[in-house]
């Protein structure tokens, strides 16, 4: 049978008994087992092969780009694992058809069953170390899903979590040692990575790609200190337990230590961390299996110290402990799934599993007690069982190993081990089946069917069987294993039941008689042990989630605390250290021009521009002041303008910097007249930090661009060499605007026109909602002035109306040529006409306002749009300008330009667009009818609540 | 080239366009919200037709407006997913928003718009065109993400993502002047011109990191990721699920524009930056979520690490990058749709919950659902054999290969951190503690949605529905 079959089988047969379980739950079970079945036939097909040393393969391309085949081949180790999995399935599915009562959801359990065991079978069947990773994963995923629908989970919730964050973060971890691997061997290939020793251990990577891989090894098989999840997760049924937690899922790390030997294997590290690891989880297993109650439990703690064990002889490097790795790895799989089974068996007839509560089964159960008594013998090393074997051989190998440069204390290490392992498995026996009979049993015990003991009892019998004939039954399994995880012509060795007097011997003796001496002390040590303080790993772990997620909690709040500040902060400090590495490393290159010289007036607005820049900061509470300072600035900013010849500009920005003053004037109105002091000494001491840095780095690389050319010759030099040839004026930035960069302005006044129609609709939407009424019942924080229209400012303003305009008119006509032009014209006009407003009052202005501002501003972008389709009249593209010159006698000759004409309709937008729009704002203040009469007319007999019960 | 043939190119763009300002002028003058249902599914449908029609007329490299906008492989792989997602999250969300009364006419209409701008984004061949697109998409997010104005958590969301959005272009806007002042042109074409011929000068340099600084906050990569949870959790559902999808895409879509377009020449240059990006991004969206209780919030964090890991395909400088990156938010697309989804489900007495603890045996109770959500979450996470581990595995080794290894050893750390979080969302489905019934009423499309993305997560693992070898065709024409 095709390898992809054998893989694939399980997965294609999941869903059978799902279907058949409505057909019952014999139909079901049957249906599993034959699939598990058909695969395992598939399997033994190949075995001449194998053992002939010619592996199996089949291979499919699937994502070659990434370097994910679909690669498959069975070699000895393969070929042992895939047995392992699909026969002790096989038998699990017997077990477990008996096991399961009625109200199990038994469909679900043997469809994820299946799921897990394609998953297994693909993992040691693999030739594709990403494929590998896939199906690593995948089982995972199985487990978790066939222990998530178990129902009845009182406390086994926690334990099923921590199994899958623990083995599934593993697995995670192992994709970077993926990685480097199979990028240093050139390929992702097992077959190919398996020849690459050298160049893999040479790489200055191989230490990270070790660590990385023995993370997930170490998590699957939990090894400490990863070891707490294997016993947290025994709240699965004892099927589960039998098949993923002793047999085969905890083995899946072992297989890929196995399976990674040949190019990892050998080096100090390599032995150091696995060696350690496996001896120290070795230990503490032994020793906490003896102190638990729950038979479950023991079980448990005794995988993880046998799981060390072996992880420890694949650590240990030489060819001949991994032979004796593979040997155990078959015994312990036979003689634990067994014990699982007997446990599982009690559990179901006792309604048990508390040690304490039980004792004196071997009457009530006598075939349970020969199938488990049998097992724990080999567990605990007893000759002649299969367990005694592979121990044996262990010690052997331990005591020819030095480890950290000392000969004996591997040795001694391994013997407490095993003293403690035998200790246990005679206490599994003692106060389990021996003992006088108890009057207190849950319910009455009995032998369970046969249905139920035929599968432990199959695996008991190979446990004998192979403990007197090892030879015969496990000798070319394990020899073609061992070849493939060593990957060379292994030395001479034999698996037999007497090696003669030899360390090992003693060593064997020692721990067997010191179990049976250190079961019948039982009481008082157990006393000490549950009075001495001992780390609990899974209340380790549980802190240390908690404190995981205090810090992420911190962490958060800190960065994310909701404030708008700190977010800045946050953004600003990251852009300066981002140009902190660009100026440090990029680089500079020599100044190329001359920085101007600065005469003393330069220095007093640079001063003057600083210090207002910086009241504004220390001054920032009070609003009006703030306001004035800002003020400040931006008189300072047209001041240099100017002081740079930038006449046009300084206009500009002294008329927009009074609208934009008049506009916030208009706003605070409506706020307190002082900002509240929320801030922290700290908190402003790292704002001032913040800002003086980056306006110094601003400041810096301004001065570093602007001292050195760019890369192209600016192009001032064409607007000024064809302003006055192409566009007839000699301002050139009035004919970049008008002409030249003509139909930009055109948009922008239409823009202009948008923004100040938009203000106005939102304006008009919040006075007609329920913020009308609060604006009018606003009560102010201090008393209104007496006179709301001055009369001195009235009667300026009036009088300054038509100079103002006049000016506006003069600013519009000269702009082509001189400083000027409609844009500034228009904001002029704009700003006489708002003083109107603040002056008289808004409902008189209103008053006497007959044009809609709308309808200016739509005039203003009407008059744009028609000078430039005028061009098309006459076949040239919009917006091309003309000019000429009209020779009327008695005036100079005059020049008439249709730039005029747009600056025409920009200036009349540019004031529709302002008046429209402060004007909207201002009637969040304005209350109905209260047009004041008399605005000049000020009579100083009236009080002055009634002055303020009619002005606005 | 006539100015036909420029139109020609991007008439998608404008049929979208027109479409929008059609619905808008429609929405204004006829029954307003009433038609909101309709216009959805109109927008819905309009988006997936012009999806359809861009993959079906996709021939080689076409340029319009001398050079300012390309159509190519890439910019057509984009646009084809940005209009698909967009196109799926505005279905799904129509019932949610109508149910709750948050359904304007205006919101089909912005998202029509902002997609307009992605589309531009993605085609960007000049900083102009960039900039113009990145404004498009980025006023209508503005909006969109203060939809709900009478909740002071969505209007201050908003607000603080304009006010920083604000920033972020203006740092933009900033680089791209010192760009073209140190390029002597605004065409990406002529930028690597200037980037190949010698050294990078200081103000190209600077205007690199000021085009980079702004970019990484559209992407919301740390740190310019702040303004990510708070949107994330104060914008309505649909519109974070929005948010999640299409524009990141988009925004990665630009990244990688800019970055090999425009600077190809100098990889040098940017290669540290994005990979300290990238490093940053993924492992505070690590750890932030574990903290996060609130599943939106939860899913902001779980984006910055996921922009973090499509950022390491951009870092390791070459093709199959680019490819791996595609892939990546391509898959990282796909999760979101189906678990936005399941969000959008999950509810209690007709009141949004958003609370991963009311999920506590929620498995018993919707089996097929939980085991959906279970897929996605193992997709997010990245374990195989899911679609998501093959995204991430793309990104590791381009990250790899670009000689970026620690770079792909930390992500290998990150993702182990990130996988936490998602499984003890699982967790909570599978056991938990039993408590307040949590209501998940699906409509046919939010379930299709989650089904289908679930199901893409797994039958993808066959040959990824040939995205992969778009990809690599898309990534070829942009680096070469």
């Amino acid at each position: 049978m095709s390898l992809f079959l054998i893989a694939a089988l399980p997965f294609l047969g999941a869903m059978l008994p799902a279907i058949l379980i409505r057909a019952g739950r014999n139909a079901s079970a049957s249906a599993t087992g034959s699939v598990t079945l058909l695969a395992l036939i598939g399997l033994l097909v190949h075995v001449p092969d194998v053992l002939a040393g010619r592996p199996v393969s089949a291979r499919i391309d699937w994502l070659p780009s990434l370097g994910l085949n679909a690669n498959f081949y069975l070699d000895g180790l393969g070929l042992l694992f895939a047995s392992l999995i699909l026969g002790i399935g096989l038998l699990i599915i017997i077990y477990a058809r008996f096991y399961l009562s009625r109200q199990d959801p038994m469909g679900q359990f043997y469809a994820y069953l299946l799921l897990f065991q394609g998953a297994m079978v693909g993992i040691v069947l693999s030739d594709n170390i990403l494929l590998l990773l896939v199906f690593w994963e995948l089982t995972s995923l199985s487990s978790f899903l066939l222990i998530g629908y178990w129902r009845h989970l009182p406390e086994g919730r926690q334990g099923a979590r921590m199994a899958l964050a623990v083995t599934a973060g593993g697995g995670l971890a192992m994709i970077g040692g993926m990685l480097i691997l199979g990028n240093i061997a050139g390929s992702y290939d097992l077959s190919v990575i398996l020849t690459q020793k050298a160049a893999i251990q040479d790489s200055p990577l191989y230490l990270t790609a070790l660590i990385l891989i023995l993370l997930g090894c170490f998590t699957k098989s939990a090894q400490f200190p990863f070891h707490f999840w294997l016993p947290h997760a025994m709240a699965a049924p004892t099927p589960v337990s039998a098949y993923l937690h002793s047999a085969t899922m905890v083995k899946a790390g072992l297989f890929l230590m196995a399976r990674m030997w040949p190019v990892l294997a050998g080096t100090d590290a390599w032995f150091y961390i696995v060696a350690s690891t496996g001896l120290v989880t070795m230990v503490l297993g032994a020793v906490i299996a003896l102190f638990k109650d729950d038979l479950k439990a023991l079980l448990a703690f005794s995988t993880v110290s046998h799981l060390g064990l072996i992880t420890m002889l694949l650590g240990i490097g030489t060819p001949l402990a991994a032979v004796v790795a593979v040997f155990h790895i078959i015994n312990h799989a036979t003689f634990k799934a067994a014990l699982f089974m007997t446990a599982g068996i009690i559990d179901h007839s006792v309604h048990t599993r508390d040690i304490r509560s039980l004792g004196g089964l071997r009457r009530l159960m006598p075939v349970t007690f020969v199938l488990a008594t049998l097992a724990a013998l080999s567990m605990a090393g007893v000759p002649p069982l299969n367990g005694f074997l592979s121990k044996e051989m262990m010690l052997e190998e331990v005591a020819h190993t030095h480890w950290i440069t000392s000969p004996w204390l591997l040795m001694a290490v391994v013997t407490f081990g095993a003293l403690f392992s035998a200790a246990y498995s005679f206490r599994y026996i003692a106060h389990v089946f021996l003992g006088p009979v108890r009057r207190d049993y849950p319910i009455k015990p009995h032998d369970p069917n046969f249905g139920m003991w035929v599968s432990p009892a199959i695996l008991v019998v190979l446990v004998v069987a192979i403990g007197l004939f090892p030879m015969a039954i496990a000798g070319d399994l394990v020899a073609v294993a061992a070849g493939a995880v060593t990957g060379q012509a292994l030395p001479p060795y034999e698996l037999k039941l007497w090696h003669g007097v030899s360390p090992a011997l003693f060593m064997s003796i020692i721990a067997l008689g010191g179990g049976v001496i250190l079961l019948a002390l039982y009481a008082p040590v157990n006393r000490l042990w549950l009075a001495a303080r001992r780390p609990e790993a899974k209340a380790i772990y549980d802190a240390g989630i908690a404190a995981i997620e205090r810090f992420s909690r911190w962490l958060t709040d800190l960065l994310h605390d909701g404030a708008l500040s700190r977010y800045g902060a946050i953004f600003t400090v990251s852009i300066l250290a981002l140009a902190v590495w660009a100026w440090t490393t990029g680089v500079v290159g020599p100044q190329t021009r001359p920085a101007l010289e600065p005469g003393p007036i330069a220095y007093v607005g640079w001063v003057a521009l600083v210090a207002s820049a910086l009241s504004v900061a220390v001054f920032h509470h009070n609003r009006l002041l703030m306001l004035v300072l800002i003020g400040v600035s931006g008189l300072m900013v047209a001041m240099t303008f100017n002081y740079l010849s930038a006449p046009d500009l300084a206009l500009t920005q002294i008329s927009v910097e009074v609208v934009t003053i008049i506009l916030m004037l208009l706003a605070l109105n409506f706020m307190p007249q002082e900002s509240p002091r929320e801030s922290s000494f700290g908190r402003r001491a790292r704002d001032i930090t913040i800002s003086v840095g980056s306006g110094l780095g601003m400041g810096g690389l301004i001065y570093a661009i602007m001292t050195r050319g760019f890369a192209q010759p600016s192009i001032s030099e064409y607007h000024l060499a064809n302003a006055k040839t192409g566009g007839g004026g000699t301002n050139v930035v009035n004919v970049i605007l008008v002409d030249f960069r003509g139909f930009d302005t055109f948009g922008e006044i239409i823009v202009l026109g948008i923004a100040a129609i938009v203000i106005y609709a939102i304006t008009e939407s919040i006075l007609g909602s329920s913020v009308r009424a609060r604006l009018l019942n606003r009560v102010p924080n201090r008393p209104l002035a007496g006179d709301a229209h001055p009369m001195i400012m009235v009667v300026i303003t009036r009088v300054m109306m038509p100079l103002a305009l006049i000016v506006a008119a003069y600013i519009f006509f000269r702009g082509h040529n001189d400083p000027g032009g409609g844009f500034i014209a228009g904001l002029i006009a704009a700003i006489a006409i708002i003083m109107q407003y603040m002056a008289s009052g808004f409902g008189w202005a209103a008053e006497r306002q007959r044009l809609p501002y709308h309808a200016i501003i739509g005039s203003g972008v009407l008059i744009a749009a028609l000078t430039g389709v005028g061009a098309w009249f006459n076949q040239m593209p919009f917006l091309t300008s003309a000019f000429g010159y009209v020779h009327l006698s008695g005036l100079e000759p005059f020049e008439l330009a249709t730039a005029a004409l747009f600056d025409l309709g920009v200036f009349l937008a540019v004031v529709g667009a302002v008046l429209l729009a402060l004007e909207s704002l201002s009637r969040y203040a304005w209350q109905p009818n209260t047009v004041s009469e008399y605005p000049m007319d000020i009579n100083p007999a009236r009080e002055v609540g009634e002055t303020r019960g009619k002005e606005a | 080239m006539s100015i036909q043939a420029d139109l020609n190119v991007i008439l998608p763009e404008i049929v979208l366009a027109i479409f929008a300002m059609l619905a808008l002028l429609g929405g204004v003058y006829t029954r307003k919200d009433g038609a909101a249902p309709i216009l959805v599914w109109l927008t819905g449908l309009v988006m997936v037709v012009l999806a359809a029609w861009i993959a079906a007329n996709g021939e080689g490299t076409r340029i319009a407006f001398n050079g300012m906008f390309i159509d190519d492989g890439f910019a057509r792989f984009s646009k084809v997913a940005i209009l698909i997602a967009a196109a799926i999250v505005l279905v799904m969300s129509q019932d949610y928003m109508q149910r709750r009364g948050l359904l304007r006419f205006e919101f089909p209409i912005l998202v029509a718009l902002g997609t307009v701008g992605m589309m531009m984004m993605v085609s960007a061949g000049d900083l102009m065109a960039l900039y113009m697109g990145l404004e498009l998409q980025s006023l209508s997010l503005y909006v969109i993400a203060a939809l709900r104005r009478d909740s002071v958590k969505s209007t201050e969301a908003g607000l603080k993502y304009f006010v920083l959005g604000a920033l972020s272009s203006g740092m933009l806007l900033y680089g791209a002047s010192l760009v073209y002042g140190y390029a002597g042109t605004t065409l990406f074409s002529g930028i690597i011109q200037t980037a190949l011929e010698g050294e990078v000068s200081i103000g190209l340099l600077f205007g690199l990191i000021f085009l980079i600084s702004g970019l990484a906050f559209k992407v919301s990569a740390v740190p310019f990721h702040m303004w990510t949870p708070d949107v994330y959790e104060g914008s309505p559902t649909p519109v974070t699920a929005y948010f999640a999808t299409a524009p990141k895409l988009a925004a990665m879509g630009l990244f990688a524009r800019v970055l090999f377009d425009a600077f190809g020449g100098a990889v040098g240059d940017w290669q540290q930056v994005i990979a300290v990006l990238s490093l940053f991004s993924m492992f505070l969206g690590a750890v932030g979520a574990i903290g996060q209780w609130e599943f939106k919030r939860l899913m902001a964090y779980s984006s910055i690490t996921h922009m973090g890991f499509a950022l390491m395909g951009l870092a390791a400088g070459n093709a199959f990058g680019v490819q791996a990156m595609l892939i990546y938010m391509a898959i990282y697309v796909t999760m979101n749709v189906g678990t936005f989804a399941f969000i959008l489900m999950m509810e209690r007495d007709g009141v949004p919950i958003t609370d991963i603890r009311a999920l506590n045996m929620y498995a018993r109770r919707e089996p097929g659902k939980a085991m959906a959500m279970l897929v996605l979450l193992f997709s997010l996470a990245g374990v195989p054999p899911f679609l998501g581990f093959f995204g991430k595995l793309y990104v590791l080794r381009a990250a790899y290969e670009g000689g970026l290894v620690w770079l792909a050893v930390a992500g290998v750390i990150a993702s182990v951190i990130a996988a936490f979080y998602y499984l003890r969302i699982v967790y909570y489905m599978y056991f938990g503690e039993e408590g307040e019934v949590l209501e998940t009423n699906s409509t046919p499309v939010l379930w299709g949605a989650l089904m289908v993305s679930a199901a893409v997560m797994l039958l993808g693992i066959v040959n990824m529905f040939g995205v992969e070898t778009a990809a690599a065709s898309a990534a070829a024409t942009l680096v070469n």
